[in-house]
């Protein structure tokens, strides 16, 4: 089980463990950890149990709670970590009842993911985080289970081939030489539209020297390409399908 | 082209852990916010944006240099040596947190785009962003691999709820914590007068996107329009590092005049 123990400067005022119940922390008598002096607030913060995690959070105090020299608002901490609660510190330490709660705290990485940074899970966090925040039953990956060909359709305008397979991440449409689509006319733009794919394999329309339309509304941004949608632009109404 | 970059610690932070870097030569530019206590987040973005660097550096003098990671279909080779380059990083990443102990988790996020030949490729991982800013239209070019932005993907999240959720900060792809990396690659047509920006989320977190999109549109120079961003990053509260890039095409003046002329044609 996990204890607290206050200190000033170097001398240690007292210890308190922390068990099922939070301990809260402040100069009010009825806290679980009373530091009598003005720096600290009547209810400054607390420590408490959630999920066999050590958690301390500030109540709002006016000078703060600070971990490790960072402020926080509510945080992780666990055996090593300093935390500063006016001109006191509270460091967190394992006493030596084995348990369950400190070998799982043994085992946590370096350093505390404080919840204002940004955190990374690790696959197994990762599992855990989705099932505990994610619907029941649905899975954590998008797998694409085929791989849809796409390919445009041209149904009016002059353009050099009939059909366009793309399968390039960037698909232009215009009269440049980096176009897929090369548009036939004198006043057609050098890229009239483009078409990304994205690695989901959704596919987007969007403007580059004009604004394309899908099946009538303009796209003034990237927007996403369902099979069967017609898009027109510089002259030119071309059908966006998918085929097996 | 024009470019500017400028990193600023924000307000409450006691370090900078964001990282950028810019190989003019080949109009290459990285940036990277690191992640991971005691200042190894400042180390991991290093890594990230110096591996990116050299790697794309090197294949410059030697083409056939190995790809790392899987290859990304109808990309372009640039495209996929930025893919190879980012896994590289998370590699590097992991080495030097397996060297020290005290670096162990350490991690970051990148994103990275390099131009050539009228396009530009991209390569990210975590929710570092690039954006472009065309006609006056601001578009987000990458997907954040976040928990709340993949909940919206998914339609169990609204954007409301993403940008005030608890849960905003959690990262489901990063360099640092996987031996393999899945990194997103797009790719974009670029055009005189475009504007492209890459920020960490300490800018996308502060701003609304109508406000980088107006101040990316300014005809100011780069510069001082990377300054106005951080400024109003930090006023807003600066609650994490920031860090801009930005990448200017000026427009061509007689092309810009003679395609104003056409769609005034073609509307009458």
């Amino acid at each position: 089980m996990p204890k607290l123990v206050l200190k000033f400067e170097q001398s240690v005022l007292k210890e308190v463990p922390v068990g099922t119940k939070e301990v809260s922390i402040g100069r009010a008598p009825d806290n679980g950890l009373v530091i009598d002096n003005p720096a600290v607030s009547n209810y400054h913060a607390r420590v408490f149990n959630e999920e066999g995690r050590l958690m301390l959070e500030d109540f709002g105090s006016l000078n703060g709670t600070f971990v490790n020299g960072q402020r926080i608002k509510m945080v992780t901490i666990k055996p090593g970590d300093s935390v500063l609660v006016g001109k006191h510190s509270i460091v967190v330490t394992e006493s030596r009842e084995p348990d369950g709660f400190a070998d799982w705290n043994a085992q946590q990485k370096p350093f505390a993911p404080k919840i204002n940074e940004t955190v990374m899970l690790d696959t197994k966090d990762r599992r855990n985080f989705l099932q505990q925040a994610a619907a029941i039953g649905e899975s954590a990956q998008v797998s694409p289970t085929r791989v849809k060909v796409a390919w445009l359709v041209v149904q009016s305008g002059k353009t050099d081939q009939r059909e366009y397979i793309l399968s390039d991440k960037l698909v232009v449409i215009g009269k440049s030489a980096m176009a897929t689509v090369k548009l036939k006319g004198w006043f057609k733009p050098k890229v009239a539209a483009q078409i990304t794919r994205r690695d989901d394999n959704s596919y987007y329309i969007g403007p580059a020297d004009q604004i394309p339309s899908v099946n009538g509304n303009a796209a003034t941004h990237a927007t996403k390409l369902s099979s069967g949608d017609v898009i027109e632009v510089a002259g030119v109404h071309l059908e966006f399908a998918y085929r097996e | 082209m024009e470019f500017a970059a400028i990193t600023d610690t924000g307000r409450v932070r006691g370090n900078n852990e964001d990282c950028f870097g810019v190989a003019e030569e080949i109009e290459l530019f990285v940036l990277s916010d690191g992640m991971g206590g005691y200042a190894s987040g400042e180390v991991a973005s290093k890594i990230a944006v110096n591996s990116v660097l050299d790697h794309v550096r090197a294949s410059e003098k030697n083409a056939s240099l190995p790809l790392l990671g899987t290859p990304h279909p109808g990309a372009s080779s640039v495209a996929q040596r930025l893919a190879s380059a980012v896994a590289i990083a998370n590699q590097a990443i992991r080495d030097e947190a397996e060297k020290n102990s005290a670096r162990r988790g350490m991690g970051a996020t990148i994103v990275a785009m390099q131009f050539h030949e009228q396009r530009v490729s991209i390569a990210h991982v975590g929710d570092s962003r690039a954006y472009r800013l065309r006609n006056g239209t601001l578009e987000q070019l990458t997907d954040d691999h976040s928990f709340v932005a993949d909940q919206v993907r998914r339609g169990k999240m609204t954007q409301a709820e993403a940008e005030t959720s608890k849960f905003q900060n959690v990262l489901m792809r990063a360099l640092g914590p996987e031996p393999e990396v899945i990194v997103d690659i797009s790719e974009e047509v670029v055009l005189d007068g475009d504007t492209f920006l890459l920020c960490s989320d300490g800018l996308s977190k502060e701003l609304r996107s109508t406000q980088i999109g107006a101040t990316l549109g300014r005809t100011d120079g780069t510069e001082e329009i990377a300054t106005r961003l951080i400024q109003m990053a930090n006023d807003a509260g600066g609650e994490d590092n920031i860090t801009v890039v930005i990448v200017r095409f000026a427009p061509k003046l007689v092309g810009a005049l003679v395609q104003k002329l056409g769609r005034w044609f073609r509307e009458s």
